[in-house]
């Protein structure tokens, strides 16, 4: 019989060897708290839009550099379980909002910084937790009356160019006059009367070379790709979109073409060459001009479709392939069968062209009509281009959210002191333990003007101390002015720097759940990790263009 | 009790931020400038770069010089990306872009030091605006419409890149090629219809353009021999057939009953195949290419019948042959008209050096054309086809850009004194910042002058005196040890060389600037599906 080793009394008795615990105050929601201001603490400094950019490099040894708080938090990995919770609160806001990441971030981490000093003061958990419940639901209650304007006409390009304006801002900023432009632009060209916009309408195609100034946007689409036949330009074209390859039909079941004698031998590859050119005159006939293929190209085919003056475009993704076929209002055909009229597609022009040393092919309609609209965004490295891509995103989520509410807050942390302000004289007519948790709730807030002044190199506490005086007086629109000098505060409806309601609501709500959440453990306990391979990762998105993924192509000196 | 650290990330990761990083990234900027500095040109220096594979490289071209060196810290990294961008939208200029970022990166790096916020930087770019707007101001454009006279531009343009190349002593005979090469294409200005054959031996001089085709005779079998090997005003069959025995289809099976029909097969293959080149014959055509193999028999038969046949030729040459002459690539025999056909005035097979190349000349369409180098040994080929690609690149720029700077420093200079006395005007910190810009700027012609040698703070204080007195165009002479209007002395850049210079350059110092922090995950192993060791499987299978 083996013999027993005692374990040591208590709850690692009873589970497996390596199993880790902590519970309590002392063990676990300090522990907590630390990891998630650690964190918020990597992000602070990239808030805003004199944040600094952080170079990120993940684990496949990708380069990133950005502000943008998601991007940073999905390549950093975070391991620790509860800096884990509030990264996906702000995974929730991209997903709700897809802007405001960095705000849930700060935000939760100035709560819980707050949190502890009540818990060291004596406070219980649930005092705590109870008290910033209360408060958010008091926050959310206030926020409509902060709303200072809303806009009007989303259709009026100069009007959405200035709402975007704002986030836009705070990724590329001294770009965000051109970007901002350029972004409303897109959108509006897609957003229909109906009022639905979607997002996905907008594409993005990076194309290294010059310079962010030289970058364009066109109704239609552009893809990295070369034409593969020798006709590259058609006007007012008909497209036939097949999801098969261009090529013979091949059969699923194995099979061998028995030949019993020498005149079927003869006969049988001229029959295959005719039945391709059958096919591809029959495409040809129904009046498509333009063939996009989602397969190969035979040569055969290619051959043929040479012969009828068709284009033939190969495309990798379905993705893309989809959204082509949205775009040019075409069917995509499995098999390669002549297209009917309404199956075809429409374009005014489809055609090869260079942009830089980049072979690309655009299908573009000169009307605004059809429902995708691409940037084309040049810039010199492929790093800055990415994240001229994600402003762009930020900007898109921002005209989508302005669409579902029309609503708008003052921005640069007027909206913040000016709920802080509200809380606070709403806690001290609250009699219980929890006055205490409500009135941090209000300090909480003035976590963002502070992370803004810190990151242009201003006392945090001189901006916050004139922006409650400014705002005592009445001025509710008054935020932090960061092209002035030193401390300076100015009128944010005036500077036309605004925030959608929604991004607010929901970061507000989104911060203090998940800032509740960390505070409501006091037990941790991890097994020990399983050995063995790790199951394979899913990488990247499901929705990626295959060609981004490519390889740079650099070799120009063939 | 000692408290257990709180791992928040994974371990490994590696983490730095701050001021010190800000600086040790402008620090590694500047080792990368370090390595390519001395290539800028006329008396730049080349490197000779050796790789992991032993294979050396001879170059003086930024891009190629930072790429072969396979840098790995992120920052640098961004400098590696720009000179990349800078060749793939203007192909030449490459080293100045890696010098400019830099440069700027150089200059502000004590303001970064004394605590001055980044984003202020960032927002000196502007300058990068008010520069590109001076050059489009002063930029001298040529009229299109006549011919010689673009030619003569492009020429000096394409001089003015080649100056700072390996081939400079030759500068005369390869611009002219070189122009003469891009104003045959067509107006896309395809990159790709140039051909560029190396052939070892002979001197420099001894390169050609053909206005047509060329390329290397292919492999061939036994029979080319008789195949006669000059034709005039011959028809061209360009195919992507192959002409051999071989099955019609992979999956598919005989099954005869008897011997006669076993022997009918047979028959039937050849037949196939003779049926093929019959075909062939019967169109005309005196000159058969094709992208597959040509076997013996064909050979034998085409040889019978006074045609000349060539199997395996490179897809590219064979594209170009059709871009020349005409006609189109057929992936069958089934409908060689004539309008398939291609034509020229002239084929033969001439004696390069120790290769035979196949020549096709005097073609209708001729949009295409080929540059045959010569010379000694095989790395300085290779720099020479770089350098040509570099003034090619920067031809085709010029024809769809037909405005033209003073190279030679003079336009960094101008655009210098042009920031210096703007920073004047305007109050604040961006005083100082684009001061540190226009200083940036003058590191081109410093930098040409240390390279020749010359006492650049003197050349300089000349230069800086001559702009200041409306000397718009003068630059660095390296000829005589002096300045000189290089408008006059013909030292031609396209602008848009030096505007993408300083956009792309600008860009990335911004990029670098901005950066406070660096993150860096371990690198995942990337474990594949489990090895099959320890799983009781005694042998290691074979695949």
């Amino acid at each position: 019989m083996a013999l027993h080793v005692p374990k040591a009394p208590g709850f690692a008795q009873m589970l497996k060897d390596g199993a880790k615990h902590y519970s309590g105050l002392e063990e676990a929601v300090f522990r907590n708290i630390q990891a998630c201001k650690e964190l918020a603490q990597t992000t602070r400094t990239a808030y805003g839009p004199n944040g600094m950019n952080k170079m990120v490099i993940n684990h496949l040894e990708k380069l990133f550099v950005t502000n943008d708080a998601a991007t940073i938090l999905r390549e950093l990995e975070v391991q620790h379980p509860a800096a884990r919770m509030i990264v996906m609160a702000s995974h929730m806001q991209e997903q709700e909002v897809g802007d405001g990441t960095n705000f849930v971030l700060v935000f939760a981490g100035a709560l819980l910084e707050l949190a502890e000093e009540l818990l060291r003061m004596g406070l219980s958990v649930s005092e705590v937790i109870e008290g910033y419940e209360m408060a958010c639901k008091k926050a959310l209650e206030i926020l409509p009356d902060c709303v200072c304007s809303s806009a009007k006409n989303l259709s009026d390009v100069e009007e959405a160019s200035s709402l975007i304006r704002t986030a836009v801002m705070s990724k590329q900023y001294g770009n965000e006059d051109f970007l901002s432009k350029l972004i409303a632009q897109a959108c509006v060209s897609i957003f229909p009367e109906s009022g639905n916009f979607n997002v996905d309408g907008v594409r993005v195609c990076k194309i290294v070379g010059s310079g962010l100034t030289a970058s364009s946007v066109l109704h239609g689409m552009v893809f990295k790709r070369e034409t593969e036949g020798d006709i590259t330009s058609i006007k007012d074209a008909k497209i036939a979109v097949f999801s098969c390859p261009f090529d013979c039909m091949v059969t699923e079941t194995k099979g061998t073409v028995l030949i019993k004698n020498a005149e079927e031998l003869m006969s049988f590859s001229r029959g295959e060459e005719n039945m391709m050119e059958s096919q591809v005159k029959a495409i040809a006939d129904a009046g498509a001009t333009v063939v996009v293929t989602g397969g190969k190209v035979a040569d055969m085919a290619l051959h043929y479709a040479n012969k009828y003056q068709l284009m033939v475009v190969r495309m990798n993704s379905k993705w893309d392939l989809r959204r082509l076929c949205k775009t040019v209002g075409a069917v995509a055909l499995p098999r390669l069968t002549p297209p009917t009229p309404e199956e075809m597609g429409h374009c005014d022009s489809v055609y090869l062209t260079e942009v830089g040393d980049t072979q690309v092919v655009v299908f573009k309609h000169e009307k605004e009509e059809g429902a995708i609209s691409t940037l084309v965004i040049r810039g010199s490295t492929n790093n800055l281009m990415d994240d001229i891509e994600r402003a762009v995103d930020d900007g898109v989520n921002t005209f989508k959210v302005l669409v579902r509410d029309k609503r708008l807050l003052p921005g640069a942390g007027a909206t913040e002191i000016e709920l802080a302000k509200h809380i606070t004289s709403y806690g001290e007519s609250c009699p219980g333990l929890e006055q205490y948790a409500i009135k941090k709730f209000a300090e909480a807030f003035e976590a963002i003007p502070r992370a803004l002044a810190e990151n242009s190199g201003v006392k945090g506490n001189e901006l916050i101390s004139k922006l409650y005086a400014v705002h005592q007086e009445g001025n509710k629109n008054i935020g932090f002015d960061i092209e002035g000098e030193g401390a300076a505060v100015k009128d944010m409806l005036e500077a036309g720097i605004l925030d959608p309601y929604l991004v607010k609501h929901w970061g507000i709500k989104l911060a203090t759940n998940s800032a509740v959440t960390v505070l409501r453990v006091d037990q941790i306990i991890m097994a020990k990790p399983a050995g063995g391979p790790k199951a394979p990762k899913q990488q990247g998105h499901w929705d990626k263009d295959s060609w981004e993924d490519e390889p740079d192509k650099f070799d120009s000196h063939y | 009790m000692m408290p257990t650290q709180i791992i928040l990330l994974k371990e490994g990761t590696d983490s730095s931020q701050g001021v010190p990083q800000l600086v040790s990234n402008i620090n590694a900027c500047q080792v990368i400038a370090e390595a390519v500095r001395t290539t800028l040109g006329p008396r730049g220096m080349d490197k000779l770069m050796v790789d992991n594979r032993g294979k050396a490289t001879i170059s003086n071209d930024g891009a190629t010089i930072l790429k072969l060196l396979d840098v790995v810290h992120p920052a640098a990294k961004t400098l590696v990306d720009i000179a990349k961008s800078q060749d793939a939208e203007v192909g030449d200029g490459t080293t100045s872009v890696t010098l400019l970022a830099a440069e700027f990166l150089k200059q502000v790096k004590p303001y970064v030091e004394e605590g001055l916020h980044p984003q202020t930087i960032i927002r000196s770019s502007t300058a990068t605006q008010l520069a590109v707007k001076k050059i489009n101001e002063i930029a001298v454009s040529v009229k299109k419409g006549d011919k010689d006279e673009q030619k003569s531009l492009l020429v000096k343009c394409a001089s003015t890149a080649l100056n700072s190349k390996l081939i400079a002593v030759q500068k005369e005979f390869f611009s002219m090629m070189v122009v003469d090469a891009v104003m045959m294409l067509d107006d896309l200005l395809p990159l790709k219809m140039i051909g560029m054959k190396k052939v070892q031996g002979g001197a420099l001089e001894d390169s050609q353009l053909v206005a047509g085709v060329a390329f290397k005779k292919t492999f061939s079998y036994a029979g080319f021999e008789m195949q006669p090997k000059k034709y005039e005003n011959p028809k061209i069959a360009l195919l992507n057939v192959e002409l051999e025995l071989k099955a019609e289809k992979e999956n598919a099976e005989v099954r005869v009953k008897s011997v006669e029909d076993y022997q009918a097969i047979v028959d039937a293959e050849w037949n196939i195949l003779y049926d093929k080149l019959e075909k062939i014959y019967k169109s005309g055509a005196k000159v058969v290419l094709s992208k597959l193999p040509i076997g013996d028999v064909a050979t034998q038969f085409f040889a019978d019948r006074d045609l000349f046949c060539a199997g395996r030729v490179q897809e590219e040459d064979l594209k170009r042959t059709m871009m020349a002459c005409g006609g189109s690539i057929q992936t069958s025999v089934g409908s060689l008209t004539d309008d398939v056909l291609g034509q020229c005035a002239l084929f033969e097979e001439v004696q390069v050096g120790g290769e035979r190349y196949n020549f096709f000349k005097g073609c209708p369409k001729a949009k295409t054309c080929t540059i045959i180098l010569r010379g000694g040994a095989e790395q300085f080929m290779e720099e020479t086809e770089r350098s040509l690609h570099d003034a090619i690149m920067i031809v085709r720029r010029a024809i769809k850009n037909d405005s033209v700077v003073a190279g030679g420093g003079a336009i960094e200079m101008e655009l210098s004194k042009y920031l210096r006395d703007y920073s004047r005007t305007i109050p604040g910190k961006q005083q100082l910042l684009i001061g540190a810009y226009a200083k940036a700027l003058e590191i081109i012609p410093r930098q040409l002058c240390d390279n020749a040698g010359f006492d650049a703070t003197n050349i300089l204080n000349k230069l800086r005196a001559k702009h200041a007195q409306a000397g718009m165009w003068y630059g660095v002479d390296v000829n005589n040890e002096d300045i000189a209007d290089n408008y006059i002395a013909c030292v031609w850049e396209p602008s848009i060389v030096r505007i993408n210079a300083l956009t792309a350059a600008s860009e990335a110092a911004c990029l670098i600037l901005s950066v406070d922090e660096t993150i860096k995950n371990p690198r995942s192993t990337v474990d594949g599906p489990p090895g099959g060791q320890g799983r009781g499987r005694g042998r290691p299978h074979a695949h």
